[in-house]
């Protein structure tokens, strides 16, 4: 839900370049002596159609805001889930090292031993 | 209709500051662009001359442009702000994006003993009969008062039904103890908490 709303915000940022894109576009055809009608006209409503997107989405944003924020600080936290799934991690890890140390001296015990024939 | 809510100050008039830059960047992006566009249009009867009349709107147009484009760096700004009170104010979030990852870690770490535990079984099985094997071969160097852990089970489950007639001499008690906390600390070793291997006597 969090990635959502940041990746809605940065959406707003690339309409935004749009809009100076857009406007930018008029400009420079406008000072052209043959204006381009057609080219105008799209140029026009999309950076009419950007301008109410990021006004519209950035209200919705600080409406969001204004209903969920409290102006407290969170005070949640993973801490123990990942302390206890560390320490796991760490049996496992010991149980692998002595396993291995297990193998290990198996294998000088066989080596060392003559065989029976 | 949204709840009224009763925020801080500080968050308040946070919150009203980006109403306010939202409002007049808008209206600012606006209003230059249509005061460029309306400049744009040539008009036959000036005041001055044609030549002023067009450094004039030459000069005027520099600065709406600039006027919107710090419009709309004004902007980006306010969607950046946005971005940092939403990551640290949007609760709602933050408690889903929280609990996701408990369980995540609760999952990981349930999965990994389990696994343990299963080691465990098949080393408990495969070393009772390793003992077994070795104790009753004629490679053991042990005495008649040193239990194998076989013999310590077998012994234990007949302590287990009342009335039995085990050896309740303390050595023998303490023989018999001695395999079975053996077992007890390899289990208390799982834990990562044992400094010593398993030694045999």
């Amino acid at each position: 839900m969090a990635n959502e709303r940041l990746r809605a915000l940065e959406e707003v940022e690339k309409e935004i370049a749009t809009i100076l894109q857009c406007a930018g576009n008029i400009v420079l055809e406008l000072s052209k002596d043959k204006h381009n009608a057609s080219l105008l006209d799209r140029q026009l409503v999309q950076f009419q159609g950007s301008v109410n997107r990021v006004e519209s989405e950035l209200s919705g944003q600080i409406r969001y805001l204004t209903q969920v924020a409290t102006g407290q600080p969170h005070e949640g936290s993973t801490y123990s889930a990942r302390k206890d799934c560390q320490m796991a991690l760490n049996r496992a890890e010991y149980a692998k090292v002595k396993l291995g140390e297990l193998g290990r001296t198996c294998e000088v015990m066989l080596e060392q031993q003559p065989p029976d024939w | 209709m949204a709840t009224q809510r009763v925020l801080p100050q500080s968050k308040e008039s946070l919150l009203q500051n980006y109403n306010k830059r939202l409002k007049d960047d808008i209206r600012s992006i606006l209003d230059n662009f249509t005061e460029i566009v309306k400049t744009a249009k040539i008009e036959d009867e000036t005041q001055v001359s044609r030549a002023t009349q067009a450094e004039q709107d030459h000069y005027e147009m520099h600065v709406r442009a600039a006027n919107i484009v710090r419009a709309g760096e004004s902007l980006m700004k306010l969607v950046s702000d946005l971005k940092q009170f939403l990551i640290l104010n949007d609760f709602p979030s933050v408690n889903d994006a929280i609990s996701l990852q408990n369980q995540q870690l609760r999952s990981l770490q349930d999965e990994c003993d389990k696994k343990l535990t299963s080691l465990r079984d098949e080393i408990a099985i495969d070393l009772f009969e390793l003992e077994e094997e070795y104790y009753s071969s004629s490679y053991s160097q042990w005495d008649s008062t040193d239990l194998p852990l076989c013999e310590a089970y077998r012994r234990r489950d007949s302590w287990a039904s009342p009335g039995s007639s085990c050896s309740s001499t303390q050595g023998d008690r303490e023989d018999v103890e001695g395999p079975p906390s053996q077992e007890t600390n390899s289990q208390h070793h799982l834990n990562g908490h044992g400094t010593s291997s398993i030694e045999k006597p």
